[in-house]
């Protein structure tokens, strides 16, 4: 089927609802957002003036702005590195139990935490992590881990760690399946091809593994990383950024300021910077990707 | 980097085996913790923190809940806006998908990038603009305005995920097709959308979890217990002034229960290929 495309104004029509949609809901809310970046708007009264960038200096001059940014990336970069380090190697096992049914029932339950709602996640963990009756700190005692028992969530220190484990426990199963499922378009053919030529395992895996699931792996982490930087329930239901600020990420601080204390204009500002640094980071990996893409079609 | 070891040593399977053991264990152990804690007395899951088995089995936590809470509703309105976003954000995608792999081979790469994009905006960027339309078009506190907004992170993510099953439908089979005299819209009824079924159906489920699951749409835009779903309501009982633990894990099973069968069902489909061998 020779497709002309020039003058086929038909195919719009399949497309157009997905672009309505887009302008609807991504075009105009953003626009909007941009707009009262740079007005005074709150969401107490419906009078608001235009004052330029204002609402820009002010966030930046605001020191608890860049503790949110710095605890962002804290939380970005290790759940992301822990989530890749789990979810990858527990693709690379699962791929290598050869009984079916026991990688069946592996795989069922290691997806369970990816099932699971964030109102759930947070209230289980809550519990299991509870200061008086959780599960976790009372074993610690029992055991005699610890001397008495450890309060994950109010201790400002242990707060981020624990946040962090709970998000690689929840983003894990997504890397492991799609990284299983890039595993199994390897062809069998080029593995037994090696090891007629007498390749080991570790060679195998480096020089057939890894360049075919490349691409899959770097697409994984530009959407996670953008998933979890973005990430706003996990935290704001367990911790709500607390205890003194300590967990209080971007989106925190973003929700802090328009929801609970009505400065839309400044949190929008805030917003705005947000997509910024997003949105370069996106562009940075693109360019990896579309460079890895060249290379694998020459 | 166990499994670097696992393949280097040949350990092999023995060792692959106690890995995914550790984390089967890891990762379920909470929905197992789950379970045992919504079956216990209030007495009991507060005596023994590290008790496994229940000293009663007691359904008396999710009588309270479905009772005396009213969690009913909010079943039916989670089932509800689920429902309707699904549905909705089927036949748009499944349209825009398919139009995208057909008849746009050179646009059609950069518009599921560009939508791709849209997938990775920030709710938290959405979310005021969200509402403040909502409150001028009168939907704030309504399940539809919660359909509406919950159509833009699942439409995007759709496409996506159906851009690659229309993929592998080879153009043979969509040819005969035309030749027959089956037009654009039949041929991808009747012929296209039978043979992507497997794939059409587990990202309808998807999608389904996904609005499911939302919390931060639906924490803004709905406010009465009525209207509002599972996990708002959830985020609101944890705000009582007497936490009821018992009630809180038998509540949390019915939002988890339904999200981990059906993902059970589709993480088969989401990661195979699916119409390998359809033209022989």
């Amino acid at each position: 089927m020779k497709y002309k495309e020039k003058k086929d104004y038909g195919r719009w029509l399949w497309v157009l609802p997905a672009i309505a949609l887009v302008i609807c809901l991504f075009v105009y809310p953003l626009g909007s957002q941009v707009f009262y970046s740079f007005t005074n708007k709150t969401l107490i009264k419906s009078t608001y003036g235009i004052k330029g960038l204002s609402n820009y200096t002010a966030i930046l001059a605001d020191p608890s702005f860049w503790l949110a940014l710095w605890t962002s990336v804290k939380w970005t970069v290790l759940s992301l590195l822990f989530q890749m380090l789990i979810g990858f190697s527990a693709a690379l096992a699962l791929n290598s139990i050869k009984n079916k049914v026991a990688r069946q029932v592996y795989r069922i339950l290691l997806i369970i935490p990816w099932a699971f709602p964030t109102i759930a996640i947070a209230i289980i963990w809550k519990w299991l992590l509870n200061g008086i009756y959780g599960f976790i700190p009372t074993l610690m005692v029992q055991m005699g881990f610890a001397k008495q028992l450890p309060q994950f969530l109010s201790t400002p220190e242990m707060v981020m760690p624990t946040l962090v484990m709970v998000n690689v426990w929840f983003g894990f199963p997504l890397i492991m399946v799609n990284v299983l499922a890039a595993l199994q378009t390897v062809s069998q053919d080029q593995y037994e091809a090696a090891q007629i030529d007498g390749a080991r395992k570790w060679h195998m895996f480096w020089y057939i593994t890894l360049p075919h699931i490349k691409n899959v792996i770097g697409l994984l982490v530009v959407l996670r990383t953008i998933w979890v930087f973005n990430s706003f329930d996990i935290i704001y239901m367990i911790t709500g950024g607390g205890p003194a600020n300590v967990s209080t990420t971007l989106p925190i601080y973003i929700y802090n300021l328009g929801w609970v204390n009505k400065f839309v204009g400044r949190s929008s500002a805030a917003a705005v910077i947000l997509l910024i640094i997003l949105l370069t980071i996106c562009a940075a990996y693109f360019c990896v990707l579309n460079k890895w893409e060249k290379e694998a079609d020459s | 980097m166990n499994m670097l070891t696992c393949f280097k040593r040949r350990l092999g399977e023995v060792g692959c085996y106690v890995y995914v053991s550790i984390l089967a264990v890891f990762a379920a152990f909470p929905l197992l913790w789950l379970f045992l804690c919504s079956v216990k007395e209030s007495g009991d899951l507060l005596a023994n923190p590290t008790s496994m088995i229940p000293q009663k089995f007691t359904l008396a936590n999710y009588y309270n809940v479905m009772v005396n809470l009213n969690l009913g509703i909010n079943i039916k309105n989670s089932l509800m806006v689920s429902l309707a976003t699904t549905l909705i954000a089927t036949v748009i995608s499944s349209l825009a998908a398919y139009g995208i792999v057909r008849f746009f081979p050179k646009l059609g790469n950069m518009m599921s990038k560009l939508l791709i994009m849209t997938y990775m905006f920030p709710a938290i960027v959405l979310v005021i603009p969200y509402a403040v339309v909502m409150g001028k078009l009168g939907l704030t506190n309504t399940r539809l305005g919660l359909v509406l907004v919950y159509l833009s992170f699942n439409v995007p993510y759709a496409v996506w995920l159906l851009v690659g099953f229309f993929k592998t439908v080879p153009i043979g089979i969509e040819e005969a097709a035309r030749i027959d005299g089956a037009g654009r819209l039949q041929t991808f009824i009747r012929v296209v959308l039978p043979l992507v079924a497997p794939g059409l159906v587990s990202t309808a489920i998807y999608m389904f979890i996904n609005a499911w699951n939302e919390f931060l749409y639906a924490l803004i835009l709905t406010s009465s217990s009525s209207i509002t779903t599972l996990s708002i309501k959830l985020h609101t009982m944890q705000g009582a002034d007497v936490l009821n633990w018992g009630d809180m894990m038998a509540a949390c099973m019915v939002v988890v229960v339904p999200s981990v069968v059906f993902f059970s069902f589709i993480q088969k489909y989401i990661a195979g290929g699916m119409t390998e061998g359809a033209v022989k």
